[in-house]
C-alpha cells in the first residue's frame, strides 16, 4: 500500500509526534508498505492560523497515495478519499484551555466567532476521516465535547520494546522525563525528605532552569538520596537506569496521554508511581495493581517508595502487572498498524 | 544559523533535485549550520490545480528558520524575509516548454491566465530574493529572457567524489549516461566496428526506452561485436558505475550539444580519466581539449575508432591526460565546500 503520514511540525524541533511518525514509518516499511513523511510547517500563531489551515487543505495526495494517515493538526484538514485521523492534541488554547488563565487568547467578540469557525472547521474535516483515533481517553473526550465526533484511543507504542529489561528491583525509583512545572518532579524531591528507608530517587532529563529549584528542594537531604542528572540521556543510558530500579515515577498534571516514562518502565517491568490527577497516566496505571496513584502530596508519595522498599515482591508484582498491561491495551506496533490500515 | 532547503515532492518519486537537496543539507551540516529540507508535495495536472499549489506555497507559514534556499517551483514561494533561490527550474511548461509547444497548460484565454499567474508569482519572488543561483546557463539565460533577472550560475558539484578515486588503466572504454539517441551511446558501438587493438567497450547506463536498449543489441549481434562490447543496460549502484570509471582506460562520452559539463564527464575527470567526445558536444567542450584532456573527434565512427586506437596505444598517454582532466576540474572549485560557502556568503 502507498501511504502518506502527514503532520504539521515546526522545523528544527522535534517533538514527541515526530518520533511516532518515524518509528511507525519504520515498521509499515518492514511490513512492505510504501511510505512518504510529509511535514509541512505550522505556526499556530492566531493570526495566520486560517491561512495554515488553507495550505493544509490544498495538499492534494489523492491519486499519489491510497491512503493517509494525518497526526498533529492542522494536518487533519488534508482532504483524502481515504484518510484516517490519529488525533494527537486539539490546538488546546482554542479548546480546553479557552477562558483560563493558561489561554493567551483575548476573549473578545472577534476571537470568540474565530474559534466557533475552527471548531466547526475542525469537526467538518474529522467528519471526512475513515476513522478518527486519538492517543488516549483524554483527548477523546474533549473531541466528543467540543467537535461533537466520535473516536478511539489507540495508545502509541514505543519503538523496539524488547530493548528494555528488569534485572532486580534494586534501591532506586526513576524518573525520566523533562523537567518543569507540569511534570512535578519537585514533589518527588520533597517526597524524599519523609521517606524513612533507605530508598533513593534518581531524576534525569534535558536541563531547564526548574532544575535550580529542584536543587533547592533537595537542600538538606543526604547527597546519596537524590540524584538529579540534568542532561539529555540516551536510549541506551536510560535501559540501563531502569534495568535495576524499584519502580518509575511519573507525576505531571492533567496529562494528555499514559505518558512514554510509564510506558517505558512497564516494558522494563516497572511499576509506576503516578498523581491521580495525572489524566492520562491513569488510564494505564490502576491503584495498587500496575503501581500507585496518589493525591500529589510528598508525604503519600513518601509512604509508597517506603512501602516498595520494603517489599520487593511487590515491587516485582506491579512490575509484572505493568507488562502485561501494555498487552492487554494493545500497545504494540502489529496492534496499532493493523488499527490503522484496516 | 538554521537553514531551510524547500524543494518540490512528488510522492514515491526520488530524483536528482531531491539528491541534490539531500546532499545540500549534509554539507551544510559539514560546514556548522543546521539544516533541514522542507519537501512540498506539487501536483501539477491538471493545469488548474497550478494556482491552487501556488497558493498551497504563499499561505505557508515558516518560523524558526534563519535561511530559506529554494530550489524549485512552486515551493520556493514560500514566504521567508531571508530567502535565497538555487534555481533547478521554473515551471518550464509556462515558459520555454510553452513556446515549444509542449505545455500542460490549455492555448486558452484560461491558460493565458494560469500562465500569467505563475509569472507574477514567479517575479514577486525572484524580487524578495536576497540571491539568484541557478544551476547552470541554461537556466540562467531563461531567467533572463522570460523574467528579466540576473543570477549567478552555481553548479551542483559531485555528490560522492569519494568513489571516483581513480586507478590503473584498464582494458576497456566505458560509454556511461542514460542511453538515448541524443547521447548517442550507438556512436561508439559502430566505432568498435573499425577498432583493431583488443581494447574493448563497456556501455553502461539506464535505456530511456526499451527501442534505445534495442538498437545497440542489435547493431552489437549485426557486427559480432559480442567478444568486445559488453552492454550493461541497466541503472548501476553508484560504487558499480565508480568501480567501472576507476577501472576504465577511458571515458566515452557523446551528447549532442548539452547544456553543461555533465556528470558523466565530471565523474571522468574526478577519477582521472580522459574523455572521447565529439566537436559538436556542447557544454562537454568546456572541459574536454583534443589532444590535452581527452580526444574531440567529429561525430563519426572512423573518427570515434582513430581516438580509442591512440589511448589503446599508450597507456601513459592515456594517464597523462585523465591527470590534466582532473586538475582542470578541481581548478574550478566545484566542490560541496565551496559551494555552500558561495551559497551563505
Amino acid at each position: 500500500m502507498k501511504i502518506a503520514l502527514v503532520s504539521s511540525a515546526m522545523p528544527f524541533v522535534d517533538g514527541g509526534y515526530k518520533f511516532i511518525i518515524e518509528w511507525l514509518d519504520s515498521v509499515l516499511r518492514e511490513q512492505g508498505h510504501q511510505v512518504e513523511k510529509i511535514y509541512h510547517p505550522s505556526l499556530e500563531d492566531p493570526e495566520t492560523l486560517f491561512d495554515e489551515m488553507l495550505a493544509f487543505r490544498l495538499l492534494d495526495l489523492s491519486d499519489a497515495t491510497d491512503r493517509v494517515v494525518t497526526f498533529r493538526p492542522p494536518a487533519h484538514v488534508v482532504p483524502h478519499p481515504n484518510k484516517v485521523v490519529w488525533f494527537i492534541h486539539h490546538f488546546r488554547v482554542w479548546y480546553d484551555l479557552w477562558g483560563t488563565k493558561y489561554c493567551t487568547i483575548p476573549e473578545t467578540p472577534y476571537w470568540r466567532a474565530f474559534r466557533a469557525r475552527l471548531i466547526r472547521a475542525d469537526r467538518n474535516a474529522l467528519l471526512e476521516a475513515q476513522k478518527v483515533f486519538t492517543n488516549s481517553r483524554t483527548v477523546s473526550r474533549r473531541l466528543r465535547e467540543f467537535n461533537d465526533i466520535d473516536s478511539e484511543p489507540l495508545y502509541p507504542p514505543v519503538h523496539a520494546p524488547e530493548r528494555f529489561r528488569s534485572d532486580e528491583y534494586g534501591n532506586e525509583i526513576l524518573c525520566v522525563c523533562r523537567f518543569s512545572n507540569h511534570k512535578r518532579q519537585r514533589l518527588l524531591v520533597e517526597a524524599m525528605h519523609h521517606t524513612r528507608t533507605p530508598v533513593r530517587l534518581r531524576l534525569c532529563g534535558a536541563y531547564t532552569p526548574y532544575v535550580t529549584e529542584l536543587e533547592a528542594a533537595a537542600q538538606g537531604l543526604d547527597p546519596l538520596k537524590v540524584a538529579i542528572e540534568a542532561r539529555w540521556i540516551s536510549e541506551e543510558e536510560k535501559i540501563e537506569r531502569l534495568a535495576p530500579a524499584l519502580a518509575v515515577a511519573y507525576f505531571p498534571t492533567d496529562e494528555d496521554s499514559y505518558g512514554y516514562p510509564t510506558l517505558e518502565g512497564a516494558h522494563a517491568r516497572k511499576g509506576a508511581i503516578v498523581a491521580s490527577d495525572g489524566g492520562g497516566v491513569t488510564e494505564f496505571v490502576r491503584d495498587g495493581i500496575e503501581g500507585f496513584v496518589l493525591d500529589p502530596d510528598p508525604r503519600a508519595i513518601a509512604d509508597a517508595f517506603d512501602r516498595l522498599w520494603g517489599d520487593r515482591r511487590l515491587a516485582a508484582r506491579l512490575g509484572e502487572a505493568a507488562q502485561v498491561r501494555v498487552t492487554e491495551l494493545g500497545i504494540d506496533w502489529p496492534s496499532v498498524v493493523g488499527k490503522l490500515l484496516s | 544559523m538554521k537553514v531551510l532547503v524547500v524543494n518540490n515532492m512528488a510522492p514515491f518519486v526520488w530524483g536528482g533535485a531531491e539528491e541534490l537537496a539531500h546532499h545540500l543539507v549534509k554539507h551544510l551540516h559539514a560546514a556548522g549550520e543546521q539544516a533541514d529540507v522542507l519537501r512540498i508535495p506539487f501536483r501539477w495536472n491538471p493545469a488548474e490545480r497550478l494556482l491552487d499549489e501556488m497558493l498551497l506555497c504563499k499561505n505557508s507559514r515558516l518560523t524558526n528558520v534563519d535561511l530559506v534556499i529554494g530550489l524549485k517551483f512552486p515551493a520556493y514561494l514560500i514566504p521567508h524575509p531571508n530567502k535565497i533561490l538555487w534555481l533547478v527550474h521554473q515551471y518550464r511548461q509556462a515558459y520555454d516548454l510553452w513556446d515549444a509547444g509542449q505545455s500542460n497548460i490549455p492555448d486558452t484565454t484560461r491558460g493565458q491566465e494560469i500562465r500569467a499567474a505563475i509569472k507574477a508569482a514567479d517575479n514577486a519572488c525572484f524580487s524578495s530574493c536576497n540571491r539568484l543561483f541557478t544551476i547552470h546557463t541554461t537556466t540562467a539565460e531563461r531567467l533572463r529572457r522570460y523574467n528579466g533577472f540576473e543570477s549567478e550560475v552555481l553548479m551542483p558539484p559531485l555528490n560522492d567524489p569519494e568513489l571516483f578515486a581513480g586507478g590503473e588503466p584498464g582494458s576497456y572504454v566505458v560509454a556511461g549516461g542514460r542511453i538515448n539517441s541524443a547521447k548517442r551511446q550507438h556512436l561508439v558501438v559502430e566505432a568498435m566496428r573499425y577498432v583493431k587493438s583488443d581494447i574493448r567497450l563497456i556501455v553502461a547506463g539506464p535505456p530511456d526506452t526499451p527501442e534505445d536498449a534495442e538498437r545497440l543489441r542489435r547493431m552489437v549481434a549485426e557486427n559480432d561485436l559480442e567478444s568486445r562490447v559488453t552492454l550493461d543496460l541497466r541503472f548501476l549502484e553508484r560504487s558499480e558505475l565508480a568501480s567501472l570509471v576507476n577501472q576504465a582506460l577511458a571515458v566515452a562520452y557523446l551528447p549532442f550539444d548539452e547544456d553543461y559539463i555533465g556528470y558523466v564527464t565530471i565523474e571522468a575527470a574526478h577519477a582521472a580519466k580522459p574523455v572521447i567526445t565529439a566537436l559538436d558536444a556542447g557544454g562537454v567542450l568546456d572541459l574536454v581539449k583534443d589532444g590535452d584532456t581527452g580526444h574531440v573527434v567529429p561525430p563519426e565512427p572512423e573518427q570515434l575508432a582513430n581516438a580509442i586506437e591512440a589511448l589503446a596505444a599508450s597507456p601513459p598517454t592515456a594517464v597523462e591526460m585523465g591527470l590534466r582532466a582532473k586538475e582542470a576540474w578541481l581548478a574550478r572549485g566545484v566542490t560541496w565546500p565551496q559551494t555552500v560557502e558561495r551559497l551563505l556568503s
